[in-house]
């Protein structure tokens, strides 16, 4: 009976992992296409966020059931319980890159333009999707705070970012498209931020019991 | 054992003690019965006579005590009894004593009463009168002997038992004691039971093929260890689920694993969706190959399915490194493109202007003029493409060209001579200083490397400019230098200059000429002789580029 839960909860976490491959996949994607101007990256991001949420569903069904079936307790329940939470957010994160990979698709920004700003702080988003997801993966306490912390540094690039179109609005020949268009794609990476954030908390509720962050 | 031991020396002894205990009783049962039966005898020969002197009196003064006596007259009436009341009594001439008595004035006989318990002796005599006295005791039978007897019985079987385990434990433990103290990792070194030497031989031989085996295992373990240890690719084994069975060290460094990820999942090591995707199909049995980015490099993974009896046991996963490979395939495909693009261009002249001859639009005078520019564009690919041949040539390493001894200052002299008239319309001075030295070289090849770097020197060179090209014997080695006062070389495109088709500025290709394959060659020929090249170039002073001929070892 144990024997067959513990395989049950290895299939969870093997589907969490996969799950967050997905995610980290999708982020990866929508920032190539906004670097480097590759549109035809940015069109097959939908279709993965399509494909996230079926994870999530699946992953969503496979807790109910083991919830309902072997009715854990202690560690087991955190862990399936904190599974639970998880596929939310990496859904959001999913359905967020998703986001970003069509307003891309609009084209209103050139790889010409003036990105630097942005470029850095998608490198440290995704270094945030791929830590939490590691830290899942290692069930690291370490990597995981590691990533709550670093939300600070997103957010002083949004900031950043919201300082600079402000600079750009004041010139006469502001390009409001592409102004409105990239603080858009700052807000969402900073909500993936966000996600990444709560994924990290859920690994150290699993891990120690306690909700941090 | 010591149960064993134990039932059998029970069984000896309980065996023994019942014999012995049954023979006795039936021995001594019989003994006692007859020294009973005579005793009987002698009463009653007593009591006779005293009935036969007193008459019934005697019977009235007859103190009873252990015996029975009964008077009985010739017709079998029961005169007297001293037990029962004479009158009650049937008629005992049908008893078999009382018969023999009859018939032969003594008579004996053993009943057993009816509740088997007693048994009892009678014994009867006929009187002179013709009566009949019978005399008869009762006797406990054997059973109940033996049931008086239960109590000493019993307390030697408990003694017997006792006993025996007593002395169960102690032989067996005698027994098993020398088989207890067998040194089995030295099996030949025992002393003990003569019985035991066939298999202590047997297990000393046994035990030595073992040591050797494991010898050769182990020894076939470390070489495997070795090998996997120390291949640059990345091998990973995988059981039926997924887990690592076994990572080799640059399987590990490559995907930054931890030492105790044996057993892990595949998933937590590399999140890679395409690995993943050859990774269960091939736990479905189907063999699969993926290039993957990781740390920014690529990689080729195969991944195997190790089938045995017609299931999945595993997968292999091997990682190989593609992208020096795939920056090797990149410049052959460049290679290829720019080759196509050199040959074509050419082959638009001299189909434009054989076009216009053929058409006869051409002006009388124009026409030589034409048939030059042909010429010249012919010639042009007739270069391109003995560069190319040469050049594919010295890909291969030019195993067929024959190293001789050859005088490379004579090669020098050749070079420049025939490339006088070149040097003369450029109105550059083409000068050789040095003498002569001999070296072992390919001779075509050297000559080649002189002739493209002089070439290039008049070609990239000023109006009255000067080439001077200098053969020099040093220590160590031969020095060979091309100088010239040019254009110059900037700095960033000195590493770039020996690619093929590489030209510094590509707007002058066409007016200086030339197949952009010249220095490539020179570079894969001096390859060749194992001569390093070394450029020197300020921009617009010129350049110097110097081959180091290295002495050669025989």
């Amino acid at each position: 009976m144990r024997l067959q839960f513990d395989e049950q909860l290895d299939v969870l976490n093997k589907e969490l992992i996969t799950m967050g491959a997905l995610c980290e996949n999708a982020i990866a994607m929508s920032a190539k296409a906004l670097l480097e101007g590759r549109l035809e990256l940015a069109e097959s991001v939908p279709s993965l966020s399509v494909e996230i949420d079926h994870k999530e569903r699946e992953i969503e069904a496979m807790c109910m059931k083991l919830l309902l079936q072997q009715q854990p307790v202690a560690r087991d329940l955190r862990v399936i319980s904190s599974a639970l939470k998880m596929v939310t957010d990496m859904a959001r994160i999913g359905d967020q890159s998703a986001e970003i990979a069509e307003i891309i698709m609009l084209a209103n920004i050139h790889p010409t333009d003036d990105t630097r700003v942005i470029h850095d702080m998608s490198v440290a988003v995704i270094k945030m999707v791929t830590d939490s997801i590691d830290a899942f993966v290692k069930k690291d306490m370490e990597i995981a705070r590691s990533v709550i912390d670093y939300d600070d540094v997103v957010d002083a690039f949004f900031n950043q970012v919201k300082a600079m179109l402000i600079a750009l609005f004041s010139k006469p020949e502001a390009d409001g498209e592409f102004a409105v268009d990239l603080l858009m794609i700052a807000k969402y990476f900073e909500r993936i931020g966000d996600h990444a954030v709560n994924i990290a908390g859920w690994v150290l509720f699993s891990i120690t019991g306690k909700k941090e962050g | 054992m010591t149960k064993r031991i134990f039932h059998s020396i029970c069984f000896v002894a309980l065996t023994v003690f019942l014999a012995s205990a049954a023979l006795i009783m039936g021995v001594l049962y019989e003994y006692f019965t007859n020294v009973q039966q005579s005793q009987l005898k002698m009463q009653m020969n007593l009591a006779a006579h005293g009935i036969a002197n007193e008459g019934k009196s005697f019977l009235d003064h007859f103190e009873v005590t252990d015996y029975r006596m009964t008077w009985i007259s010739g017709d079998g009436t029961v005169l007297y009894d001293s037990v029962s009341d004479s009158e009650v009594m049937e008629n005992h001439l049908e008893r078999e004593e009382v018969k023999e008595a009859l018939a032969s004035g003594f008579g004996e006989s053993r009943r057993y009463s009816k509740t088997l318990t007693q048994r009892s002796l009678y014994a009867a005599q006929r009187l002179p009168d013709g009566t009949i006295l019978r005399l008869s005791i009762s006797q406990h039978s054997i059973w109940v002997l033996l049931l008086g007897m239960i109590q000493p019985i019993c307390m030697i079987f408990a003694a017997a038992l006792i006993l025996s385990i007593i002395l169960a434990v102690r032989l067996s433990n005698k027994v098993v004691e020398p088989l207890n103290q067998i040194n089995l990792n030295d099996p030949l070194s025992n002393e003990g039971y003569d019985e035991l030497a066939p298999f202590l031989r047997r297990i000393d031989s046994q035990q030595r093929q073992l040591r050797i085996q494991e010898n050769l295992l182990q020894q076939k373990q470390n070489e495997l260890n070795t090998i996997i240890g120390s291949m640059n690719e990345g091998m990973i084994l995988l059981n039926q689920k997924g887990k690592i069975i076994s990572i080799n060290p640059a399987a590990r460094k490559l995907l930054d694993a931890r030492v105790d990820c044996i057993g892990a999942d595949m998933l937590s090591l590399c999140r890679n969706l395409f690995l993943q995707e050859i990774l269960s199909d091939a736990l479905k049995g189907e063999p699969g190959e993926r290039t993957i980015e990781l740390h920014g490099e690529n990689y080729r993974v195969d991944a195997n399915p190790i089938i045995s009896e017609d299931l999945t046991k595993g997968v292999a996963l091997f990682f190989f490194h593609v992208t020096e490979k795939e920056k090797a395939e990149q410049m052959r495909r460049e290679f290829t493109a720019n080759v196509s693009h050199e040959l074509k261009t050419p082959l638009h002249s001299i189909s434009g202007y054989a076009e216009l001859l053929k058409n006869d639009v051409v002006k009388e005078e124009d026409r030589v003029p034409f048939a030059g520019k042909i010429y010249v564009e012919a010639q042009r690919m007739i270069r391109l493409v003995e560069d190319i041949i040469s050049l594919s040539h010295l890909d291969e390493g030019a195993k067929d060209m024959r190293r001789e001894m050859v005088d490379l200052y004579d090669l020098a002299e050749r070079a420049v001579s025939s490339l006088e008239p070149e040097a003369d319309a450029a109105h550059v001075t083409l000068a050789l200083s040095g003498a002569s030295v001999i070296l072992k070289g390919i001779p075509q090849l050297l000559y080649s490397i002189i002739y493209n770097l002089c070439d290039n020197a008049i070609k990239y060179n000023r109006k009255s400019g000067r080439v001077k090209v200098s053969i020099q014997d040093e220590e160590g080695g031969i020095r060979l230098s091309v100088a010239d006062t040019g254009i110059g070389i900037l700095p960033e495109h000195r590493e770039r200059i020996f690619e093929r088709f590489y030209r510094v500025d590509k707007s002058r290709s066409k007016e200086v000429g030339g197949t952009g394959l010249g220095l490539s060659i020179v570079k894969h020929a001096a390859k060749i002789h194992h001569a390093e090249i070394e450029v020197e170039s300020t921009v617009g002073e010129g350049t110097t580029i110097v081959v180091w001929f290295p002495e050669q070892r025989e």
